[in-house]
């Protein structure tokens, strides 16, 4: 598909909730409840994603093809609960959004009127 | 709880059942690990669950419902002013009630207070205020009360800086504060022992102890609120006042008026030659309040109370033969009046928020009808129940916020104009406020009401069955809701119709009562009041003060004459005399003896006023305190006294002052309306000031220009004479005339306002119907227009049926019209219930928005294009 890289671009920025969906699944695929424990972890608590908003996203990065359902599951696992993983489109997307975040905080470290706040 | 959490996703995410699965068992799974942390953390999961459920779930909805209403306002902004007002309406009753009737009376345990009354069954005379003498008992005798105190009110001259002004005094026996039990905000009150030998407001005895008051927190803030004042003095009725001490502002004993409270030492106020038995019991006049001991019932207190006063009576049966008492919670007494009428209006206006809500519904089913077919092919095509009721509800959501904003508003805006305008005589009025408790009255019925009109049409339509519905034109609700409906807006607009008419007639009765004649000219009269020092003017020297004053205030260019009398007529302020009289030789026994309005007056008063003289003569300077005692009566009193025989010349006994003395007629002047147009007139007497010279007297004087230009040089002319004399209410006739209609204004304005919500209500109904109506029947429109008939032919169609409606409503508010028309006869004056104009007018009104509120939905049905309809 020809315009694949102009998708990508158009997809940026990601909401904070859906960067840290999407962050979730970045090692692996996870279910439900597991992103909302790993998002949790990650922030130390202070982001907490919600089922009812989380299954809506979820389902709407499913239609923007960045996330699929996975097959990869622990042999012991309840076999209803859905896994899902990042597809290709996803991790890109993912990757371009954190080089996204970077850009801005190398801008903001090489800002001079913010270091002076900082030390101040 | 998880229960309901799972109907509500089956509600709002019915669409996906695996999604729907998954979500309620994380939940779970989240609420499992939230138990292990304790109850708290379960708590907080709940209602981080609920929130991302309800809000953040259907956040797109909510911002869809957002930007539908940016787009097209019509509906939700209609439905939330509609409900706002309503709302507001009601809210605002509520708080007059919740101030007046709920909220506890602001002493400790209000409810050990009672009212004290003497009571004569046997002369229907049950509510009179106990005498002086019968009060001093009671204190000393009965055992029913912690406390017992009386008191009565005295109007005074406060003088300050810039001027003075009339304030009412009340003069407090030993224990007001103790019955009330309300500490002071400011500095302290009265010491038992402090009550003896003070000086009362209006007598000229010293009375041998320094005079000392306690200022109401109005007149401290009047004063400069400084707290500073306490311990300094006021001045007052020619006297320094000695301020122990500020109340806090919601201390209205006995109203809101009270100014000051000064201690009254009963044995002090009636001694000497005149009273040889001290105390009086036959001068009813006090107020008395009583704290019950404790435990103590009103029943077991009014028995006890009964028992003393009996023996009273035996020991003195000349004053108190049949005399005993009435017990009433104080709580009751306040509220008497206003009890019932604050109800009434408050179910009134309920009744009228659930017709607006009832419109609203109404408009709401409407909408969905119209919208009945998008709703459908939506569903056809597969989109989900779940998102529309999400929709639904997320517009509502927005509905019952705008609604309860409108309506917080409207309501503060609508109490201040309620306090501004309520005839002052509503007990505790001042102390309504938007609390908590009101707003959250507000946001508790601007939710019921849009349950009731947005959430229950909606529920039926979000549902409605698809295949009907894409077969155009076939009905979607029964006959008989719509014949419901029908009739409620028949009854909105017969009720509509016995309002105009009542404001109508209110507005032409109250025109009527501005153009009766009182008997005199109230134009061009300036009115002002002086109140010496009673320490500083006796007997020739009042009538020489006054003769200098009058003079000066004749000296100004624009003033014709100037006269003073002691009460004016309109005017509230002044004393007026009530006294027993008869003809020479003729004195009646028992209760018969006919009484008259006493009034001094100087000479050129009647022809100040502009109240003809029908014979004799006015009075004039040779009417002095050596010469013959004379009087002029007026029409009504000669009328009754003399039977239509002249009265100039023949001599009356007045009983006034210092017991019976023959006075003669010199004059007969015509009746007055003294109380306002709506007063019949009395009897009355003048006597010439000059022979009972009286200290506070109100003068008039008849100008050629505007009145209200010369108040400040009048004022200033007065202030000439003695710069120490305070002379207040500056005011002109035609104004004070006014003020005496002030009920009538309020009663006109009142149903003025009902009468437009209910045009309101019954134009949102009629709309609504019609709107309904057009919306169901587009298809027989259609098919009409096809085989020919033309837009006006189809808007008429509409017209009519509105008409029909208008003319069924018209015949009911006939019927209500007569029903209530007696009722009316003893309101309206000079006017007949059956006014032609009134009922003229009212015709015009109701026709004029009928047809407003069926135009949108006739040119709706006008533009009903029947080749797109087909081709549909």
């Amino acid at each position: 598909m020809p315009d694949r890289p102009r998708s990508v671009e158009r997809l940026l920025p990601l909401k904070p909730k859906t960067l840290h969906i999407l962050l979730a699944l970045a090692d692996g695929p996870r279910h439900g409840y597991g992103i909302m424990q790993e998002v949790a972890a990650r922030t130390d608590g202070h982001v907490r994603v919600w089922p009812a908003a989380m299954y809506g996203t979820l389902r709407e990065l499913e239609e923007l093809d960045l996330i699929a359902e996975s097959d990869k599951r622990p042999s012991d696992d309840d076999e209803r609960r859905r896994y899902f993983a990042l597809t290709p489109l996803g991790k890109r997307v993912l990757s371009a959004e954190i080089r996204r975040l970077e850009a801005i905080v190398g801008h903001a470290r090489a800002s001079r009127a913010l270091r002076r706040t900082a030390r101040a | 709880m998880i229960r309901v959490y799972g109907r509500l996703l089956g509600l709002l995410r019915g669409r996906d059942p695996h999604e729907q699965r998954a979500i309620k068992e994380d939940a779970e799974l989240l609420l499992d690990a939230a138990r292990a942390r304790g109850r708290g953390a379960v708590a907080a999961t709940w209602i981080a669950l609920m929130w991302d459920l309800l809000i953040v779930g259907t956040g797109h909805d909510l911002a869809r419902a957002v930007r539908s209403l940016v787009r097209a306002p019509g509906f939700t902004l209609t439905v939330s002013v509609l409900l706002g007002l309503g709302v507001a309406a009601t809210t605002t009753l509520f708080a007059l009630i919740d101030a007046v009737i709920l909220k506890p009376l602001p002493y400790a345990d209000p409810e050990r207070l009672v009212m004290v009354w003497e009571s004569n069954v046997a002369r229907n005379r049950v509510r009179e205020g106990p005498s002086p003498g019968n009060v001093e008992d009671w204190v000393a005798q009965s055992e029913a009360f912690e406390a017992l105190t009386g008191w009565w009110t005295a109007s005074a001259t406060l003088r300050g800086r810039d001027g003075s002004a009339p304030v009412t005094g009340v003069q407090v026996t030993n224990g007001f504060f103790e019955v009330f039990r309300r500490a002071p905000l400011l500095g302290r009150t009265f010491a038992g022992d402090e009550y003896l030998g003070r000086p009362s407001i209006a007598s000229g005895r010293t009375g041998g102890q320094e005079p000392i008051l306690v200022l109401s927190h109005r007149l401290w803030q009047t004063l400069g609120a400084d707290p500073a004042l306490v311990g300094g003095t006021v001045y007052v009725e020619g006297r320094n006042w000695r301020v122990l001490g500020v109340m806090p502002s919601d201390f209205a004993v006995p109203d809101v008026g009270a100014a000051f409270w000064t201690p009254w030492d009963i044995r002090e106020a009636y001694r000497g030659a005149r009273f040889p038995d001290g105390p009086p019991r036959d001068f009813r006049f006090l107020r008395v309040v009583g704290r019950l001991k404790p435990g103590l019932s009103r029943e077991a207190a009014t028995e006890r109370l009964e028992v003393l006063a009996a023996r009273i009576a035996a020991d003195h049966p000349r004053t108190n033969a049949e005399w005993s008492v009435r017990l009433v919670p104080l709580r009751d007494e306040l509220v008497r009046s206003s009890r019932a009428e604050l109800l009434l209006v408050f179910g009134a206006v309920f009744c009228l928020l659930l017709l607006v809500c009832a419109n609203v519904a109404s408009l709401a089913i409407a909408r969905r009808t119209a919208r009945a077919r998008e709703l459908a092919i939506r569903l056809a095509l597969g989109a989900g129940r779940a998102r529309i009721v999400r929709e639904h509800l997320a517009e509502t959501a927005l509905c019952a916020l705008l609604t309860t904003l409108v309506a917080i508003v409207l309501t503060t805006w609508s109490l201040d104009a309620a306090i501004a305008f309520a005839p002052p005589d509503i007990p505790r009025l001042h102390e309504v406020e938007v609390n908590a408790g009101v707003v959250w009255f507000a946001i508790a019925v601007a939710l019921l009401a849009t349950a009731i009109g947005v959430v229950l049409p909606g529920v039926r339509s979000s549902s409605p069955p698809i295949a009907p519905a894409l077969k155009d034109g076939a009905p979607l609700s029964g006959h008989r809701a719509s014949r419901v409906r029908r009739a409620l807006v028949v009854a909105e607009i017969g009720v509509t119709v016995v309002l105009l008419v009542g404001a109508g007639l209110l507005a032409r009765s109250f025109a009527g009562l501005q153009r009766v004649d009182p008997g005199f000219d109230v134009r061009n009269l300036l009115v002002l009041r002086i109140a010496p020092d009673v320490t500083r003017y006796r007997g020739a020297q009042v009538t020489d003060y006054y003769g200098r004053v009058l003079d000066s205030i004749r000296e100004l260019p624009g003033v014709v004459s100037a006269a003073a009398v002691t009460a004016l007529p309109m005017s509230t302020i002044g004393q007026d005399f009530y006294r027993p009289y008869w003809l020479e030789g003729a004195r009646p026994e028992g209760n018969a003896v006919p009484q008259a309005n006493v009034r001094m007056a100087t000479p050129g008063y009647f022809d100040a006023l502009g109240l003809r003289l029908v014979s004799g003569r006015e009075f004039s300077a040779q009417d002095a305190p050596g010469a013959p005692a004379v009087i002029i009566v007026n029409e009504s009193l000669a009328r009754s006294a003399w039977k239509g025989q002249d009265p100039l010349g023949r001599t009356l006994i007045l009983d006034y002052q210092n017991g019976p003395s023959p006075r003669q007629v010199v004059g007969v002047v015509r009746d007055a309306r003294y109380r306002g147009p709506r007063s019949e007139p009395a009897p009355e007497l003048f006597i010439p000031h000059a022979q009972n010279p009286y200290l506070v007297m109100n003068v008039v004087a008849r100008t050629t220009i505007d009145p209200a230009a010369l108040a400040q040089s009048a004022r200033a002319q007065a202030l000439k004479v003695d710069s120490d004399q305070p002379v207040h209410s500056v005011t002109t006739m035609e104004r004070l005339m006014d003020d005496t209609l002030q009920e009538d204004r309020f009663a006109m304005l009142f149903v003025a306002l009902f009468a437009v919500a209910g045009l309101i209500t019954a134009a949102t109904g009629i709309y609504a119907l019609l709107a309904y109506t057009v919306a169901q029947r587009r298809r027989e429109i259609a098919v009409r227009m096809a085989i020919g008939a033309s837009s006006s032919s189809v808007a008429r169609l509409i017209v009519m049926e509105s008409l029909t409606l208008a003319l069924a409503g018209a015949v009911v508010g006939a019927i209500g019209v007569a029903a209530v028309s007696r009722l009316a006869r003893s309101v309206l004056f000079g006017i007949a219930p059956q006014d032609p104009l009134t009922l003229a007018a009212t015709a015009a009104v109701l026709l004029t928005v009928v047809l407003a509120a069926s135009w949108l939905p006739a040119r709706r049905a006008a533009r009903i294009d029947p080749v797109h309809f087909m081709k549909e």
